[in-house]
Order: structure tokens, then C-alpha cells, then sequence
């Protein structure tokens, strides 16, 4: 016969692995949960030295305009990786819930590749592509606020050419022309007109 | 009496019963225009998708062999293999798999595949191109389309219509109008299906792609004939009348009263460009509303304005059709216009946006003569784009119209060799409604027109 105490105790134990199990589902959970959500900023730079300062063009719907906004960053060496962390950063921004200028979730850039010190192929992924808001006015700002921050970063940047998985696409939404090099003093001279 | 009337209720009776099994019976059909033929495919309905049989799509086309297996037709088309699966939308074409936009159908061992994937899949069974016209059901094989060109002579007036290959249409003549149905040419736009002429033989032409065929129209202000030239090869639609005695009563003829006809010039002005169109909607603002159908209106309503003030008007699409970039610049730079006016709509931001190509001007000491890369023909027109572009955006000011001016990197302005502006209609409110609601659109309109109406002294005075 089984005494009471012992039934008690191993009532007690069975208690508690199972809610040491809900504890570590929940934990599990939450780290997911962090992880799919937009990348706070300090996972967004895992790189270690001292931080540079990296400007941001950052796309208004509302008031049309394009905004310098400067933010302390460890920038990698490489021009290529320096403008795939930087445009990761910009797009990053542009998910948060408050974004003045909206892209869909998902969106990111894959790789940025400088075949020469002046030119910049900046890969975008399909996500960013295949969400976008189609319309003129839209479109353009994307791709002006990605082209200025690149230079911004990339001083001697004078052309970008933009891919989507590594193909070249017409538009981007049905309207800003993607299938060739975009010259940066023009879109510099073009965003003159916006605020 | 009851007993007349017992009949009478029979018989109406028996002829609705007809009339709604006609209507229901009415055949739907892919028209198909290949280089060995021309015939017709039925549809086949499920599910609001249009499906049409494999093998009735391909046997005039060549050899075709198929076997069911189980769930699965396999199928040879001169060589090459194809395999589908019922109610799958995966399929492999000669090794590599493929999407249906819709699933396969297997029904009493006939295999089907939606109409919109014909062209696709001819592609790649038989290496040849093919394109299909959805709205109004024409599949075109093996490059078999062709386009006309219109060209209106003086002394006597008439229009001359020029084939490529050999055409017989159907013609109907009507007071005011010339139509030509051609049942079984592969006859596509040429990028201008709406021309007005302002000549008082003339007033405008239309041209649209039906289910019966493609049809052109003239709208005449006189009484016309129509004569067949160079083997079937031209078309003369030309004032007078081949019976005689119906010439006799210039009562019956309308005057020259239409608007159109007060404009002095045959040469239209300006090209309206309705962006999108077909397959290729542009913004989609709800389930309902598309952002092609709003330009469409804009660019049909600017028209209308235009034309009430005397400025003839030449419009690149006036149906739902889809045209590529490169046909809407090349219909630009071939119509004679003075200016091109592309028209979009939007939801995002408010008011008017008004852009200009993003592309060098060209370098002083650079002649406008040498050669210049397509992407980069504007250049030369880029002084006349930033005049209309800043009398647009004075006029929209002016209506109270909040209003930007921008260069953007956006075709087919670039290769458009007159002066070329993108025009991006937003609300003033933040309801995308605003954009069909018959007021906001006229109010932009009566600003765009007004603007050309200015700018015409100015653009064709530099030619
Ligand atoms: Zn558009």
C-alpha cells in the first residue's frame, strides 16, 4: 500500500514538471515573438567597432519630403556590406508601426554589390517588391529616400541600378523604372522639388 | 375571349422561353489568329474562370497525341510533352513545371486549361509567340497581328486606312459613320484608337477590339463611301455617295456643328495616354475600383473638354487594352501631336502631381540631330515638358488644386520625342471615391484643359 505522503509527493512533482513545461513553452514563445517583429536597432548593426554616424533619408507620404536623419552606428568597412546595413536600417524604419511612408512586412534588401567605387546594384527581396503601394508619387519616394541614403553613406556613389532576387525588374510597382542605372545627381537634383 | 387570351399568354410564353435559351445558349469563344489558320475555341465556364479545351486550342495548330492516367493527362504537342493533373494548378511543359493562374480540368477525359494561360502556355510548348487579349478574346500565334495606319488627304477628303497584308471587312455605312468589322484579320491597335480630325469631312475614328473582331469607325460629317484598293490592302473613306440620288438631300446631312469641326488644324494637338489597362491595372484602390478604369475616365473627360474648346485630341486607348510602353511613345512620337499627356491616379498625398522625365537635358553645343538612345529621346523636349508642366501646375494652382512639380524616373516619358508630362490625380480628401466622383474629375479637367488650351500658341509656334 502506497502511503499518503508518497501519493502527495508525487502529486507535487507531476504539478510542478508540467508547469516547468508551460514555463518553458511560454519563454520559447516569447523569444519567437521577438524575433519575427521588427529588429530593434541593436540587432539590426551586429557590428563591432566604434560607431559612425549614418544618415537616413526617410520618406514622408504626407508631406512629400525626404528627410535627413542621422543616427549613431557601427558601419562596416566593406562599401558593399556598408550599404546593404545601412538601406536594411532604412527599410527597417519604414516597417515600424508609425512609418510615414509604409512598405509591407517582410521587406528587406539582400545584398548591395559595387562592381566599381561609383556604381552600387543594390538587391532587393520580392517581399519589398511584390507589397509595394502602386502609384507615381509612392514609388518614387522609395526609391529616391534608398538612393540618396546610399549616397549619403557611399560618398563616391555616382549611379544605382536596382535587381529584385538577383533579376531585373521593369518597375518597381507599376511605375518607377527599374530596368536601368538611375543617375544620383539626377534623383539629388529631383529631390530638390520635394520638402 | 379567355380563350384568345389563354393563347395569346402561351404563345409569349413560348417566345420568352426561346429568347432566354438563346441568351443562355449564346456562344462564348476564343477567336484564335494563327499563321495556317483562323479559328474559334469554346469556352468553357467554371467557377467564373473561362476554360478552353487542350486539345480543340491545339489540333489546328499541329500534331497533337493525349492519354489520360488516372488523375493525369499527358500530352504531346508536335513533339514536345506536357503533363496536367486535375485540380492542380502545377503543371510541367516539356521539363520545367509551371502555375496555372486557375486549376487544370479533367471533364469526360478532356483536358482544360484557363483562357487566360493560353498564350503562355503555346509559348512554351511550340516556341512561338503568342499573346492573348483577354476582354475581348482574341489569342494571336506565331506573330500573326498586324496594325493599320490612317492618314487623312485633301481635295476631296479621305481617309486612307493601309493594311499590311490583304483585309475585307464588313462595312456599314450610317448617316454620320463608317463601321469596318474585321471578322478574321488579326487587325490590333496601332496605339491611337481615338483621333479627332476637326476636318469637316471628318470629324474623329475610333478603333476597339471586340469579341466579334476588331472594329473601326468613322464618324463622318458628310456623306461617305468606302473603296478597297492594292489587292485588299488599303481602304479609301472618302465624301460623296455612290448612289447618287441619296447625295441629293443635303438637308439629311448634319452640319458642322460639332465642336470638333470648328478646329482649324487636321493635326491633333495633344495625346492623352490613360495609363494601364488590360491585365495591367495599375493601382487597385478597392475590389471595385482600379486605377486604369479612373484614367481612362480622366483621359476620356479631358477629351471631351478639349474638344468643346477647339483643340483636337488624339487618345492612345479607349477601351481596356493593354499597351506596352514602347507602343504608347511610338504613338506619340507618330501622331503628329504637339504635346503628350499621360494620366494616373492615386489615393496617396492630395491634389495634382505633375512630373517631367528624369533624364539629362541635352549639353549646350549638343545638336538635337545626332543620335540619341531611345531611353534618352525626350532630352531634346525637355525645355517644352518643363513649359507645359509649369502652366499645368499654374492652372491647377489657380483651381485651388494643390499641385507638385517633379522629374521622375518613369516610361514611357523618356522616349517621347514631343513635349511629355505624367499627370497623378490624387484626392482632396483622403476617400478614394473622390477619384471617380464625376465633380473632382471635371474640376481637374477644367485645369488640365485650360492649361493646354494656353500652351498650344506656345508648343506648336517651336516646330
Ligand atoms: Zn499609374
Amino acid at each position: 500500500m502506497i502511503s499518503r505522503k508518497l501519493q502527495f509527493m508525487v502529486a507535487a512533482l507531476v504539478i510542478a514538471i508540467l508547469g516547468m513545461g508551460f514555463y518553458l513553452v511560454h519563454l520559447k514563445r516569447k523569444a519567437e515573438s521577438i524575433g519575427s517583429g521588427p529588429a530593434p536597432q541593436a540587432l539590426v548593426a551586429p557590428v563591432s567597432g566604434p560607431a559612425e554616424q549614418m544618415t537616413l533619408y526617410l520618406a514622408s507620404d504626407d508631406d512629400y519630403g525626404l528627410r535627413p536623419t542621422t543616427i549613431s552606428s557601427p558601419l562596416p568597412g566593406d562599401p558593399g556590406e556598408r550599404g546593404r546595413l545601412t538601406l536594411h536600417t532604412l527599410i527597417t524604419r519604414y516597417l515600424q508601426k508609425n512609418s510615414e511612408h509604409p512598405l509591407g512586412a517582410g521587406a528587406d534588401v539582400h545584398d548591395v554589390f559595387l562592381p566599381d567605387p561609383a556604381s552600387a546594384v543594390v538587391n532587393l527581396n520580392a517581399a519589398l517588391v511584390d507589397s509595394h503601394r502602386s502609384g507615381i508619387e509612392v514609388e518614387q519616394l522609395t526609391v529616391f529616400s534608398m538612393v540618396r541614403t546610399l549616397k549619403a553613406q557611399l560618398p563616391a556613389l555616382t549611379r544605382v541600378r536596382f535587381l529584385v532576387d538577383g533579376k531585373s525588374r521593369e518597375t518597381l510597382a507599376g511605375h518607377a523604372d527599374l530596368s536601368g542605372w538611375m543617375d544620383v545627381a539626377m534623383v539629388t537634383d529631383a529631390c530638390r522639388d520635394l520638402k | 375571349m379567355p380563350k384568345d387570351h389563354a393563347i395569346i399568354v402561351r404563345v409569349a410564353a413560348l417566345l420568352l422561353l426561346l429568347l432566354t435559351a438563346g441568351f443562355a445558349a449564346e456562344p462564348r469563344r476564343v477567336e484564335v489568329y494563327a499563321p495556317q489558320s483562323s479559328y474559334q475555341v469554346d469556352i468553357l465556364v467554371r467557377e467564373g474562370v473561362d476554360y478552353v479545351g487542350l486539345t480543340d486550342l491545339l489540333e489546328p495548330l499541329g500534331r497533337v497525341e493525349s492519354r489520360v492516367e488516372g488523375k493525369k493527362l499527358k500530352l504531346t504537342f508536335n513533339g514536345a510533352e506536357a503533363e496536367f493533373e486535375d485540380g492542380k494548378r502545377q503543371f510541367r511543359a516539356r521539363g520545367v513545371s509551371g502555375d496555372l493562374p486557375s486549376k487544370f480540368l479533367l471533364v469526360d477525359g478532356r483536358g482544360y486549361i484557363p483562357a487566360a494561360v493560353t498564350a503562355r502556355l503555346l509559348t512554351r510548348v511550340s516556341d512561338q509567340p503568342a499573346e492573348f487579349h483577354a476582354n475581348p478574346r482574341r489569342l494571336f500565334v506565331g506573330g500573326v497581328q498586324f496594325r493599320y495606319t490612317a492618314e487623312l488627304r485633301h481635295s476631296p477628303s479621305r481617309l486612307v486606312l493601309a493594311f499590311p497584308a490583304p483585309v475585307n471587312p464588313s462595312t456599314l455605312i450610317e448617316r454620320g459613320r463608317v463601321r469596318l468589322l474585321f471578322r478574321r484579320e488579326p487587325l490590333v491597335s496601332n496605339g491611337t484608337d481615338y483621333v479627332s480630325y476637326g476636318d469637316p469631312f471628318l470629324a474623329s475614328t475610333t478603333f476597339a477590339e471586340t469579341s466579334d473582331g476588331a472594329e473601326f469607325v468613322a464618324s463622318t460629317l458628310q456623306q461617305a463611301t468606302v473603296s478597297m484598293g492594292d489587292g485588299g490592302r488599303t481602304i479609301t473613306i472618302l465624301a460623296g455617295s455612290a448612289a447618287a440620288p441619296a447625295a441629293g438631300n443635303p438637308a439629311e446631312q448634319p452640319q458642322a456643328s460639332s465642336p470638333a469641326a470648328h478646329a482649324a488644324h487636321a493635326r491633333p494637338f495633344v495625346i492623352l495616354d490613360a495609363a494601364h489597362g488590360g491585365s495591367e491595372t495599375g493601382a487597385i484602390f478597392s475590389p471595385t475600383l482600379q486605377e486604369k478604369a479612373i484614367n481612362l475616365a480622366l483621359a476620356k473627360r479631358l477629351q471631351k473638354e478639349l474638344e468643346t474648346r477647339g483643340i483636337p485630341v488624339v487618345l492612345t486607348r479607349i477601351a481596356d487594352n493593354l499597351l506596352t510602353w514602347d507602343q504608347r511613345a511610338v504613338s506619340a512620337n507618330t501622331s503628329h501631336a504637339s504635346l503628350y499627356i499621360a494620366l494616373h491616379a492615386s489615393t496617396s498625398g492630395h491634389g495634382v502631381r505633375l512630373y517631367t522625365a528624369m533624364i539629362p537635358t541635352l549639353q549646350p553645343g549638343q545638336s538635337s540631330r545626332s543620335f540619341l538612345p531611345w531611353e534618352l529621346a525626350q532630352s531634346p523636349f525637355l525645355p517644352q515638358s518643363n513649359i507645359a508642366a509649369t502652366a499645368l501646375a499654374a492652372e491647377c494652382n489657380s483651381a485651388s488644386l494643390p499641385v507638385r512639380t517633379s522629374s521622375a524616373p518613369l516610361r514611357p516619358l523618356n522616349s517621347v520625342t514631343v513635349a511629355a508630362v505624367a499627370v497623378e490625380v490624387a484626392p482632396l480628401g483622403s476617400s478614394a471615391d473622390e477619384l471617380s466622383a464625376a465633380e473632382y474629375q471635371q474640376k481637374v479637367v477644367n485645369a488640365l484643359a485650360t492649361a493646354i488650351v494656353s500652351l498650344r500658341s506656345k508648343l506648336e509656334a517651336g516646330q
